[in-house]
């Protein structure tokens, strides 16, 4: 009788935790309207009509992104191409179910009257949490020799004069530095999209292992992803509302205005220059150039190749 | 009505008076608002400013108090260098030295201290006077990242850091914003060896500079050197938003400005629109932090008791005014009543009541005055109206008086149409219309002794005295002519009367003729007047005269007759400059040219009789006159002759010589032609009387004495009249122009013939004398029907 109770107990328990079975999904960076689209499936139930139950969970000092997906933490996460080659490139094969921007992001910021490609030698800051790689890529091709200063916070270095100049993303670092009150010319502002380095950013990457198992719901997931992000292009100012809550909820240290901005210039993103449209994959030709120019510069051991990231 | 009017010019005087008052105190308010404004304004400046200067003082005392504690410490750190864990020891000492504190770190370069690995950061914090001391670095939280530990080796001086929230996640975490004090530590050869930090709680800075409130509204603002609201009264822009996030979206020029300016670390002052309220916004850098202190008030507050003296002052200038207009409609009111009751006065004096008594005014002033010259205008006006009634009476009588004198004048003159009904030789009609007042024209005819006498003239100006010339002039035309036959001795004898005394210069222009009937030859004298018109079957034109001088300009003078034959069924018209120079509305003269263009049409027309021919001038005249006024008599005076010789059924001549003894010849003649043409007996010695009275007249006196001359005698019939012509070559004589005789006197003293024609006349039915062809040629008529 006991034992039969057991049993059942045993049976029920799978069978709650097959039912039940949780779909975490972790955006490499805390919560703004970088990630809109995936807040948008969510608050709007793309997920659940698509037969998923995804939690959306942000990463933290002692849990970063990586660290959730390596730790199978978390089924899936947003990562930036180079990242995802690093990543790939240190043993753990990853796969890109969706792939978001087409457009690579990232900027050199210098003062009014400097011109980043002229500073050579100088202080740069860069993300200490990764991110930099097409910079450093960059500064060395362009024989730069950026003294690069690993930074937790960009702003109040650059504004304090403690570096010459900074990498911030389009969307967020660059309006944050323009909050300050500085003025930017055109020449101090270095877009590596318009100076060939226009490698795409960021993605939904899972642990190949995962995907092998699981591609159903990894289809389904990019799906309904997608249709959060084609929601939001539609509908930017419900949008904002939403990432708004998220916001707030995480007491992220930022404010309406920017998030705005940065909805609009992600929203921008999401469109590939030549074919004028939200292609959501990932390009061969970019994945190519992403690929060589981090295995001539010693970042990665071995070429990652575009078959290798995709799915199927 | 009259209450209204007085009343509005002594409300529009208040007015006016009240307007310029108003003006000159707007004027000073002015000045005095602008000039108070300002003063409340430096106050206000002046007043943030020290409040400012106090909590910056406040602020920079604790800042020193951090720094002081720093400085002390890190002169033991590099000197133990060698013992890690004594930073421990160190970093609880400041906190234990120093309350105000919040923490202290003390952190090395990773992998500094082989025994400590790759983090070490000796952290003390106070926890509510509890000093808890601890390792706070490890792979979660990497300390060398963060700003306040990067700041100071990438800048290599001591620095504030920006106001952060402390994030360690493994460790327990301040609550709360701080701000750090950061201090390279170097080692003996000045390498970069990590940093000392010593924070401050955020708290107190914000509650302190929050606790300047100078005004109810105002409020204080602190931004960081990225413009980081640090410190401000909506809590949602604390730490998230920077005083240039919102020109992101909607650029403000101001807002943009006052940033920069108190990131540049500079003070001052500027009104700024926040959310829709005009602000002053006074601002301090804070010390060396790189934060700057701002303290924003609305204007509407700084000058809110400025605001109410302007309301007092406003309030009380309107009551004033008021009270003024008052006051001052009340005065002038009173003061013209006066006024009122002159032009209630004035008013019924106008009205006709002339004789209304004016009462005197007891005011000495302008109003006083103005009665006082009102009353003497009435006064003088009651006076002149009494003159002016006594001279329109007297202008009315002179006004009768003329009337009368003119009708007088008009009926002088003939106005029996036709004259002379009972002739078939002659028909005449004159015109004379006057102009407005009575003037100097006149025509006269008469017949005598089968003459026709006729003259026509215009004395010289007009009026009264013109009439009375005119009435003389006529008179001594008949007088004269009475007995005068000879147009030229006419003339002569009338100027030689009109010219003597003529004191007042005045004279007459004149035309004199004697159309002699039975022969058509017309004697005519002209003294200065135009010439009349010949209008016949043989054409129309003017009589040649001699202009001579008016009757009258000159004593003596000699007036030239001439003479011409009118034939018959010629017309001869007179006229004064009455015709020739009336006048049309644009001052053109009716002139000779249309008068002879006329007298052409008549004459083609043969129109020859007088009224048609006058008729025809009046209506030309009229049409060109049109409505212009008359401003001279117009006298037109048409004399037709008609007479046509009958023929001649009976004719005989006897010549005798100046001898009396002719005599009875000529007796003898008469008794045939009367036998021959049937007079009985009694007419037949009648007549032969007066045919001898005049034969022997002229065998008398024609020819002097004892010189022998013809008289013939033509005795002629046509049945109803016999004539007799009797013609000399002697001394002209005419025996027609004597005067009627006295018969009172005796034969002796008569005048030469002067009973013989009164014989004569008697008898026979006219009597004509005519010199012709130097001849003296006297025509007896007798109707042979009597």
């Amino acid at each position: 009788m006991r034992k039969t109770i057991i049993i059942s107990l045993f049976a029920l328990a799978s069978l709650l935790a097959q039912a039940q079975e949780k779909f975490i999904f972790t955006p490499q960076w805390t919560a703004q309207a970088q990630f809109a689209g995936y807040y948008v499936a969510l608050e709007k139930g793309f997920y659940k009509d698509a037969g998923l139950d995804v939690d959306i969970v942000h990463p933290s000092v002692t849990q970063t992104a990586i660290s959730r997906i390596r730790n199978n933490e978390s089924q899936a996460t947003t990562l930036q191409l180079a990242q995802a080659m690093e990543i790939i490139d240190d043993g753990i094969p990853l796969v890109n179910i969706l792939q978001t921007s087409m457009n690579n992001a990232m900027v050199i910021v210098s003062r009014t009257g400097k011109n980043p490609l002229k500073q050579i030698g100088e202080k740069v800051g860069i993300w200490n949490a990764g991110f930099g790689q097409i910079a450093i890529c960059m500064s060395l091709n362009d024989h730069l020799d950026y003294r690069w200063i690993p930074f937790a916070n960009s702003v109040n270095l650059f504004i304090s004069g403690a570096i010459d100049a900074t990498l911030a993303m389009s969307y967020n670092e660059y309006y944050q530095l323009l909050q300050t009150g500085i003025e930017l010319s055109d020449e101090s502002v270095y877009r590596f999209r318009n100076h060939g380095y226009n490698i795409q950013e960021d993605g939904v990457y899972m642990t190949r292992e995962y995907y092998d198992g699981h591609k159903e719901q990894a289809r389904k997931f990019a799906d309904a992803s997608r249709k959060g992000w084609e929601w939001a292009v539609e509908n930017p100012e419900e949008t904002l509302e939403i990432v708004m809550e998220y916001v707030q909820k995480e007491h992220i240290s930022t404010n309406r205005v920017l998030q705005k901005l940065m909805l609009d210039e992600i929203l921008e993103l999401l469109v590939d220059r030549e074919s004028k449209r939200r292609e959501y994959s990932l390009r061969p030709d970019m994945v190519e150039q992403a690929s060589v120019l981090m295995y001539e510069n010693g970042m990665i051991d071995r070429q990652i190749t575009y078959d290798e990231l995709v799915a199927e | 009505m009259k209450q209204e009017k007085q009343k509005s010019l002594a409300t529009k005087i208040s007015l006016w008076i009240v307007l310029f008052a108003g003006l000159i105190f707007i004027s000073a308010l002015g000045v005095f608002f602008n000039e108070s404004r300002l003063a409340v304004q430096k106050e206000a400046i002046d007043h943030a400013d020290q409040v400012l200067d106090n909590t910056v003082q406040r602020v920079d005392n604790i800042m020193d108090e951090v720094k002081v504690a720093t400085d002390n410490t890190d002169w033991l750190i590099t000197r133990h260098l060698n013992g890690p864990d004594s930073m421990f020891v160190y970093s609880r000492r400041i906190l234990q030295n120093n309350p105000n504190l919040n923490g202290c770190s003390i952190s090395f370069e990773p992998h500094y201290f082989e025994s400590k690995g790759m983090y070490f950061s000796a952290y003390s914090f106070n926890d509510n006077g509890n000093i808890i001391t601890t390792q706070e670095g490890n792979d979660h939280y990497q300390y060398f990242y963060m700003d306040w530990y990067q700041m100071p080796k990438l800048l290599d001086r001591p620095c504030w850091t920006e106001p952060f929230m402390d994030v360690n996640p493994d460790d327990i975490t301040s609550p709360e914003m701080i701000i750090s004090y950061c201090k390279p530590i170097k080692d003996d050869n000045g390498q970069f060896i990590g940093t000392i930090s010593v924070d401050l709680s955020l708290s107190w800075l914000s509650n302190t500079i929050e606790q300047v409130k100078p005004y109810p509204n105002s409020y204080s603002i602190m931004i960081g050197k990225g413009g980081t609201f640090y410190v401000h009264p909506d809590t949602t822009k604390l730490f998230y938003q920077t005083i240039f996030t919102q020109t992101l979206l909607e650029p403000d020029t101001a807002i943009t400005s006052l940033g920069h300016s108190m990131q540049a670390g500079e003070e001052g002052v500027r009104e700024i629109n926040v959310h829709g309220v005009d602000c002053y916004v006074f601002y301090k850098p804070l010390t060396d932090t790189g934060c700057s202190v701002g303290l924003v008030c609305p204007v509407s507050e700084v000058f809110s008791g400025y605001y109410r003296l302007i309301n007092t002052v406003i309030g009380t200038f309107i009551v004033g005014l008021l009270l003024m207009l008052m006051v001052f409609s009340s005065i002038i009111s009173k003061q013209l009543e006066p006024l009122e009751e002159l032009a209630y006065q004035a008013e019924e004096i106008a009205s006709g009541h002339f004789d209304d008594e004016l009462q005197e005014s007891g005011h000495n002033d302008e109003i006083g005055r103005l009665n006082n010259s009102f009353r003497n205008m009435q006064q003088s006006i009651v006076r002149q109206m009494e003159e002016l009634k006594q001279t329109n009476e007297q202008k009315g009588r002179i006004e009768g008086e003329l009337k009368i004198a003119s009708d007088i004048q008009m009926s002088m003159l003939p106005k029996i149409f036709p004259p002379f009904p009972e002739r078939d030789d002659i028909d005449v009609f004159g015109q004379l219309t006057p102009a407005k007042e009575v003037g100097g024209d006149l025509f006269d005819f008469f017949i005598r002794d089968e003459k026709l006498f006729f003259c026509i003239g215009d004395v010289s100006g007009k009026g009264v005295p013109a009439s009375l010339y005119m009435v003389v002039t006529k008179a001594l035309f008949r007088n004269i002519s009475a007995h005068e036959s000879s147009p030229g001795r006419i003339i002569t004898s009338l100027n030689n009367v009109m010219a003597q005394d003529n004191d007042s210069n005045m004279f007459v222009t004149m035309f004199v003729g004697v159309l002699d009937l039975p022969t058509g030859r017309l004697h005519y004298c002209n003294a200065g007047h135009d010439a009349p018109l010949l209008i016949g079957n043989i054409g129309a034109g003017f009589l040649p005269v001699d202009s001579n001088l008016p009757v009258g300009a000159m004593p003596e003078w000699d007036f030239k007759q001439q003479e011409t034959l009118i034939d018959p069924d010629t017309s001869i018209l007179l006229y004064t400059d009455g015709l020739t120079e009336a006048e049309n509305i644009s001052h053109d003269q009716f002139g000779m040219d249309r008068i002879t263009d006329l007298a052409h049409r008549l004459q083609k027309e043969r129109t020859f009789i007088p009224t048609a021919i006058i008729g025809a001038m009046t209506e030309a005249v009229h049409v060109f006159v049109g409505e212009a006024d008359q401003s001279d008599d117009l006298t037109m005076l048409a004399i037709q002759y008609t007479k046509h010789h009958q023929d001649i059924t009976f004719q005989r001549t006897l010549t005798l010589i100046n001898d009396l003894k002719r005599v009875p010849r000529l007796n003898t003649f008469i008794d045939e032609v009367c036998e021959a043409v049937g007079f009985d007996m009694a007419t037949t010695m009648q007549i032969n009387l007066a045919i001898e009275e005049a034969v022997v007249n002229v065998m008398n006196y024609a020819y002097p004495a004892g010189t022998k001359g013809d008289i013939t005698i033509e005795a002629k019939s046509n049945g109803t009249e016999v004539m007799f012509v009797i013609s000399d070559t002697g001394t002209p004589f005419d025996p027609t122009a004597k005067a009627e005789v006295d018969i009172t006197l005796s034969a002796e003293d008569r005048s030469i013939g002067g009973l013989g024609i009164h014989l004569i006349r008697q008898i026979m039915d006219h009597i004509n004398y005519e010199r012709s062809d130097g001849h003296n040629v006297l025509t007896l008529t007798k109707q042979i029907n009597k």
